[in-house]
């Protein structure tokens, strides 16, 4: 597909928006529901469309698939794979390693209910798994929440800026329902940065090497990695956090929500102004790092009952708090299974939190 | 490499880097003339490094390289032939 | 030196693809032996500026500090895995692994089996010494049975946990590999006291150029070499080649178990 504009489910607009951005490899394992995102590219690689998309391949395991992303990226590719929640976990392993490694790459997470095989339907539940970075040791984290299917398909652009400018692996956390809801869109540009990062392991030049590794035995060395991997996340959380109000100006009452529960709280905010309550929306795009100081400064402007909608039994919560550190007066409210919250309830958890 | 065939005495050696020898005797044992063995010196990491004498308890240095290619420290540093 | 370095002239010495470092390996070890084997063959195939080695988990985990070329580590076992990724995307590269018994027959087992099964054009050295040896004896895919690990206290039982695994066999049960070897490489006991062979490192040299040059044209290259732990066997250096002879060469019969291109007897 070529033209600009189009009608697609949230994950084929994904997998065109990496085309677009220049995507070289996507290594694949099937699972819902994510599979219309290898599903799309395979089509698309055997067409031979996007010149810069030089490989699919779907792998045995997400273990293998996601250590092929590694090896991929290590040669400066743009690389990348999608998954759900079981998947995920396995991604976990190759997510550690890469981001000691610091090798940039973009991770999809379809957020799937769970815990275990749970069901198709969507859920947020992955939040703290993303956000805190699943793997063992600690490494930074970039996760982006798209909230509708015009970002599904412009995320793995900025997804893959971030991964490159910081080195360290990005991921998109979105869920059943936006990976499968379908929408209008305009396709961004075709675009195809070329990147080629000075680090990339491509051969020895003369005495010049290029070492990846996460392996630093020396305690002094792996302490000067730690902080300098500290250091990266800072720098990330100074620079990078982003966010979107909705109608906060006036608000007596904030919802705080991501992706698909952001939706739901723009309808609940017309509901409740037609019953003169004054609702807004605060938005993290970004979950990690969490934009916790423009959420702090609207809590210091006086907005300071928060309510935040989740499809998980409360994690993106917590960060709120943080944030609102004592200032507001924070709530949750939400479901899970795969099922969405109606109108009705948030409605009625608004007005409550006013009473 | 091809060489001239090398003439005169002691025709072959073998450079031994003393520091990186651990001493596990796999050059020494796999010599057929028996031109390398065990000294009682203690290098830098405390083992007994090997050292090499062109006249060996079954031969002279042939120059076959079975030291240097068994060597797992690369200690055998060189395997020279003498210019003729 | 001067003088001497002048009457004498290199027949075999220093490698490009060494960086000097000495190596963290225990005295007589093939690991070390192995790494020459790879510097040697690197050197001579000129493909030093266009390899980018993937470094396992295991004693072979700070190979990349030894050898001169670019490297990418790889989580446990993966190894074939990131070599794939590697080799889609630069398929101008080359790239080979070495991985010792636990990474690839064990946790890694599903990765090098599909890559072997895909015929990817990558190149895996296979060190088998029947043990974990960086973690410390325990218990390994290829342990014999028998064996005193440190996980089976008793000796290796095959009614709990199965026969030894053979991965050149595995390997050679698919169609797509094009050369499978197994060398014995360390050296091996004569009739005569004290005095050993070292056809396993010669014949070893020459198993790992021609891994390479199956990978240069295209093909899967992996090369199992049965291999000594003495420390962890607790047995003295000689002592474990001896074992290795009598024990590990009949389990793990050396030889040449796919040759497609040829490649042997040139």
């Amino acid at each position: 597909m070529t033209d600009d504009r189009a009608f697609l489910k949230g994950n084929e607009a994904l997998a065109y928006g990496a085309l677009r951005t220049g995507l070289n490899a996507y290594f694949a394992y099937p699972i819902t529901p994510s599979s219309e995102i290898p599903e799309t590219l395979a089509a698309e690689f055997d067409r031979r469309s996007y010149p810069a998309f030089r490989t699919f391949l779907q792998a045995a395991s997400e273990l293998e698939a996601i250590s092929m992303v590694i090896g991929a990226a290590a040669t400066g590719a743009k690389a990348m794979t999608a998954t759900s929640g079981p998947g995920f976990s396995l991604k976990q392993e190759g997510l550690s390693y890469a981001a000691g490694m610091e090798l940039p790459m973009l991770i999809v997470d379809v957020n799937r209910a769970g815990p275990g095989l749970g069901n198709l339907g969507p859920e947020q539940s992955d939040y703290f798994q993303a956000t805190r970075g699943g793997g063992h040791g600690g490494y930074p984290t970039i996760v982006l929440a798209p909230a509708s299917v015009p970002e599904m398909a412009a995320f793995p652009a900025l997804g893959f800026d971030l991964a490159f400018e910081y080195r360290t692996p990005v991921t998109v956390l979105a869920d059943a329902f936006l990976g499968q809801l379908k929408e209008d869109l305009v396709l961004p540009d075709v675009a195809a940065p070329v990147y080629a990062p000075e680090w990339a392991a491509t051969g020895a030049r003369g005495a010049t090497r290029h070492v990846l590794s996460s392996l630093h035995l020396e305690l002094a060395d792996q302490s000067r990695h730690s902080h300098h991997l500290r250091e990266k996340r800072d720098r990330i959380a100074a620079r990078e956090p982003r966010a979107e109000e909705f109608e906060t100006d006036d608000a007596e009452v904030v919802f705080v929500a991501y992706g698909i529960c952001a939706r739901l709280a723009r309808r609940a905010i017309r509901l409740l102004r037609a019953r003169s309550v004054r609702a807004g929306l605060f938005r993290p795009i970004t979950l990690a790092p969490f934009p916790a100081d423009r959420l702090r400064r609207l809590v210091a402007a006086g907005r300071s009952k928060l309510l935040v909608v989740e499809l998980n039994a409360g994690q993106m919560v917590d960060d709120v708090r943080l944030a609102a550190a004592g200032g507001a007066d924070v709530r949750s409210v939400g479901e899970m299974g795969g099922l969405l919250p109606g109108s009705g309830d948030l409605v009625r958890a608004a007005e409550a939190m006013l009473r | 490499m091809t060489l001239e065939r090398p003439s005169g005495p002691d025709r072959f050696r073998v450079v031994v880097d003393a520091e990186r020898c651990k001493g596990c005797e796999l050059c020494v044992v796999v010599c057929p003339p028996r031109n390398l063995r065990l000294t009682r010196a203690f290098n830098r990491g405390g083992y007994h490094p090997v050292e090499f004498s062109f006249h060996g308890e079954r031969g002279d240095c042939t120059g076959c390289g079975l030291c240097y290619w068994v060597c797992p420290d690369f200690a055998i540093a060189e395997v020279g032939a003498r210019r003729p | 030196m001067s003088a001497a370095a002048e009457v004498y002239v290199p027949k075999l010495g220093a490698l490009t693809a060494l960086t000097g470092t000495p190596t963290h390996y225990c005295a007589g070890c093939e690991h070390g032996t192995l790494t020459r084997l790879i510097a040697k063959a690197i050197d001579e195939l000129e493909i030093r500026e266009r390899t980018v080695m993937v470094s396992s988990v295991g004693c072979s985990v700070l190979a990349h500090e030894y050898l001169n070329v670019d490297a990418v580590q790889a989580p446990h076992g993966r190894a074939p895995a990131v070599m794939a990724g590697i080799k889609r995307v630069r398929p101008d590269l080359l790239t080979f692994a070495v991985q010792g018994d636990g990474d690839a027959a064990s946790i890694g087992l599903l990765e090098l089996l599909y890559a072997a099964n895909r015929g990817e054009p990558i190149t895996v050295f296979l060190v088998n010494n029947a043990i974990y040896g960086m973690t410390g004896g325990q218990m390994a895919p290829t342990t014999p049975i028998g064996m005193v690990t440190t996980t089976s206290p008793s000796g290796r039982d095959a009614t709990s946990t199965g026969p030894p695994i053979d991965a050149t066999r595995l390997v050679a049960g698919f169609e797509r590999p094009a050369y499978v070897k197994r060398v014995f490489l360390p050296i091996a006991p004569t009739p005569i006291p004290r005095v050993y062979n070292a056809r396993g490192a010669l014949e070893g040299a020459a198993s790992v150029r021609h891994a390479f040059e199956v990978q240069e044209r295209g093909g899967f290259a992996f090369v199992e070499f049965v291999s000594t732990c003495s420390v962890n066997w607790k047995l003295g250096i000689l002592d474990a080649k001896r074992y290795a002879a009598d024990v590990l060469r009949p389990l793990f019969p050396p030889g040449v178990y796919r040759d497609r291109f040829g490649v042997e007897g040139r």
